[in-house]
């Protein structure tokens, strides 16, 4: 299969002059799965449209194995795409759909039989070849372009939220499905969502965009736990990182001030001198937040349940904090944990989980 | 604030049976949520309420009242639907402030008062910045918004709210939620909300209704719904990967009940267990068929063997969530299921490890098939 890279693309829109996507830079590398990830109207279609060969590459260059594509056509990139719709031959059969791509370059039919029997045991189709897709369900449907789409094992695939609109149980499935392909049939992928579960989800690393520029790129785990900027902290992650503001005492404490007193959190890292004495934000991942109904001993805040939702495998709390801002923060607790609105807790978040942003930029320095 | 009952309601379209002897009762201050799938009769059950369609068979009482003959504007209800319903020629403020100002409610309220309950209720939606807007210049998330607004600023007898967040997207959808929860709580409000997404369900309401085809399938607290679902199909409406279901034959070897999945899986069943499997069990073909629901978070995984229960499958796919690995597993007789944990040890499977699996029985299920799994 292959390596994609992409070198400082752009994508201009002449009327109404809109850059789309600017100085994109980025690897896709051989095997890899990669996931765009970014709110609607940040780039990440037009950036998989430019690499299927859809739409002109403004400035820049897209090569797929050090090989310059700019001006190779659709076709001739030899590239798999799927999108959300599923685009199948009504009139034929899922065995007639899956072996268009091999009957259009005229290929031999014990070649064809072969690769569709291959192919269609891979994608769990083998019992519905003889049907018709409008016979099928959503996701056999899907599976049907899939197949489809990789039977003649393409350089790349690029998959356009193909599963976004399917409800729970389906996607579940397809998204094992998806990964365990990628898996057994070696490919490079690059895999466009918004929805920064389903990166999560399937990826090796994700490139995650906005407003056309590229904000950062890297594993779950690096962009987790080590978030480019504000941006990246809130958009990946469900629910969303807790910012609050707080003033920085010390190279090692932040301090948040209430009325009923002062409460000092130690973070883990190293900042720039002159920003002590100044305000700052604070961000916390309300999955790594921890309550308690004692005081902890370090790093402890107050706060108030004010609203406790149950989400089947976990319960959020949201809870106002005792300081002067009266901020609140959410917090991911065991479902089978019993809480009232109304309760005083104390949140504890240890060092390393501790985030801090001037702005949209991180403060802190760490040595990974 | 009222409580609102249904008694045996039911309501034909033609000849067409839509909703079918449905009774439950919304308690004064409760927050009540009708689940269940598109077309299962949830907002035709909504618009009963509301008086917008007749009631075919049964009562419907607001306190001990009953307004079945009761037109729309005379049931002291405050409704919002999915579809926005805006005034398109006024601007935010005077769509919020409208029912304030309708007659038949004699509030009569001065323009300073009218403003505060109209600003309050705005920023708490965060669409405080938009009041002087038309709704036209509004986005769809926004004028969801403004629809709900519309619907919260009264005190009715009444809240019918119908999917209000649906067109939010993910991250205001929560934190709307949020919102909604707050303003149950504050105002003790009566409150029958629609909604076909469990995770709404399960986080706003006292209690929920679920309506499998114009029938209630289940009632209950949200947590009886995600742990105890009665059957198969309100397992499968709950939870993000939704319930495990996985057919299988029962046999008895030595006085001992095992419950066998395709050609190779055979689990022993805890003797607590053999009343509900064998009130369960179908006679399909000469074999004794029953299906098992098991939720992801109750299979544990480890490369060693636990226990006399355990069994080993290879890995079909491992995905990574926020805090979690789901490892999927594929079965013999082409069945898929998933297996959630917290574990760090998990964060090493790799698809084809062979890995030993055990179902907490505590929390196993048995149920007929009463939906088809495809």
């Amino acid at each position: 299969m292959s390596r994609v890279d992409i070198d400082q693309v752009w994508k201009i829109y002449p009327r109404g002059n809109v850059c789309a996507v600017k100085d994109l830079t980025f690897t896709v590398n051989d095997k890899e799965f990669l996931a765009i990830l970014g709110p609607s109207g940040c780039g990440k279609s037009s950036t998989l449209r430019m690499l299927a060969g859809l739409e002109e590459i403004s400035r820049g260059e897209i090569r797929f194995d050090g090989e310059v594509v700019n001006n190779l056509g659709p076709a001739e990139r030899n590239v798999a795409l799927a999108f959300e719709s599923y685009a199948l031959y009504h009139r034929l059969t899922v065995y007639e759909n899956i072996a268009f791509p091999l009957r259009a370059r005229g290929a031999k039919q014990d070649e064809v039989h072969k690769k569709v029997s291959e192919i269609a045991d891979l994608f769990n189709l083998t019992h519905l070849l003889k049907k018709y897709p409008s016979s099928l369900a959503g996701g056999q449907q899907q599976r049907v372009s899939l197949a489809r789409a990789l039977i003649r094992q393409p350089r790349l695939t690029l998959l356009d939220e193909p599963i976004s609109h399917m409800d729970q149980r389906v996607r579940a499935e397809m998204r094992a499905m998806i990964r365990y392909i990628h898996n057994e049939m070696g490919n490079t992928t690059v895999y466009v969502t918004h929805d920064q579960a389903e990166a999560v989800a399937l990826c090796d690393r994700m490139a995650i965009m906005n407003y056309g520029e590229l904000q950062q790129i890297g594993t779950v785990s690096e962009i987790w736990n080590s978030p480019a900027n504000k941006f990246v902290a809130y958009f990946v992650g469900e629910p969303a990182m807790n910012f609050i503001q707080a003033v920085i005492e010390d190279g090692e404490t932040v301090v948040f001030r209430g009325p009923d007193g002062r409460w000092v959190v130690k973070f883990k890292g190293e900042i720039d001198p002159s920003f002590i004495g100044s305000e700052i934000t604070v961000g916390v991942r309300p999955q790594q937040l921890q309550v308690f109904r004692e005081q902890p001993e370090e790093n402890g805040v107050p706060g108030t349940v004010r609203v406790i939702e149950f989400q089947g495998e976990a319960t959020v709390l949201t809870l106002d904090l005792g300081d002067n801002a009266k901020s609140e923060a959410k917090v991911v607790v065991e479902a089978t944990e019993r809480y009232d609105v109304g309760e005083k807790l104390w949140l504890y978040a240890s060092p390393e989980h501790i985030h801090l942003f001037d702005g949209d930029l991180p403060v802190l320095r760490r040595n990974a | 604030m009222a409580e609102v009952r249904l008694e045996n309601v039911s309501k034909l379209f033609g000849r067409k049976r839509v909703i079918s002897d449905v009774s439950f009762t919304c308690r004064e201050g409760e927050f009540l949520t009708i689940f269940g799938p598109t077309g299962a009769g949830k907002s035709t059950i909504l618009k009963m309420i509301a008086g917008i369609e007749t009631v075919s068979e049964g009562k419907i009482y607001f306190n001990e009242k009953v307004v079945n003959d009761l037109p729309p504007q005379e049931r002291n209800v405050s409704m919002a639907f999915e579809s926005y319903n805006l005034y398109p020629h006024m601007s935010v403020y005077e769509n919020i402030a409208f029912p304030l100002r309708a007659p038949r409610w004699g509030l009569k309220l001065s323009k300073e008062e009218e403003r505060k309950k109209v600003c309050e209720i705005a920023e708490f939606l965060g669409i405080d910045q938009l009041l002087e807007r038309l709704p036209q210049h509004l986005s769809g998330g926004q004028k969801q918004r403004v629809s709900l607004g519309r619907a919260l600023v009264r005190q009715p007898e009444v809240f019918l709210l119908d999917e209000p967040i649906a067109h939010l997207d993910a991250r205001l959808k929560f934190s709307t939620q949020t919102l909604l929860k707050e303003f149950a709580k504050n105002y003790r409000s009566t409150i029958i909300y629609v909604t076909h997404d469990y995770r709404e369900a399960l986080a706003l309401s006292d209690r929920v209704i679920l309506l499998r085809r114009g029938r209630v399938e289940q009632e209950g607290t949200p947590k009886e719904v995600y742990y105890t679902p009665v059957s198969d199909f309100a397992g499968r409406m709950v939870g993000d990967p939704p319930m495990n279901l996985l057919d299988g034959e029962v046999q008895e070897r030595d006085g001992e009940v095992f419950f066998k999945i395709g050609d190779s899986l055979s689990i022993k069943v805890r003797n607590e267990l053999i009343p509900s499997l064998k009130a369960a069990m179908r006679d399909e073909d000469g074999k004794k068929i029953v299906r098992m629901g098991i939720r992801c978070e109750h299979i544990k995984m480890s490369r060693e063997k636990m226990s006399e229960d355990s069994f080993q499958l290879p890995v079909y796919a491992v995905v990574s969530e926020a805090q979690s690995i789901l490892v999927s597993f594929h079965l013999d007789n082409d069945v898929i299921f998933h297996a959630r944990s917290m574990q760090q040890a998990v964060y090493d499977y790799n698809v084809h490890d062979k890995i030993w699996l055990e179902f907490d029985q505590n929390h196993m299920f048995f149920f007929p098939k009463t939906i088809e799994l495809t």
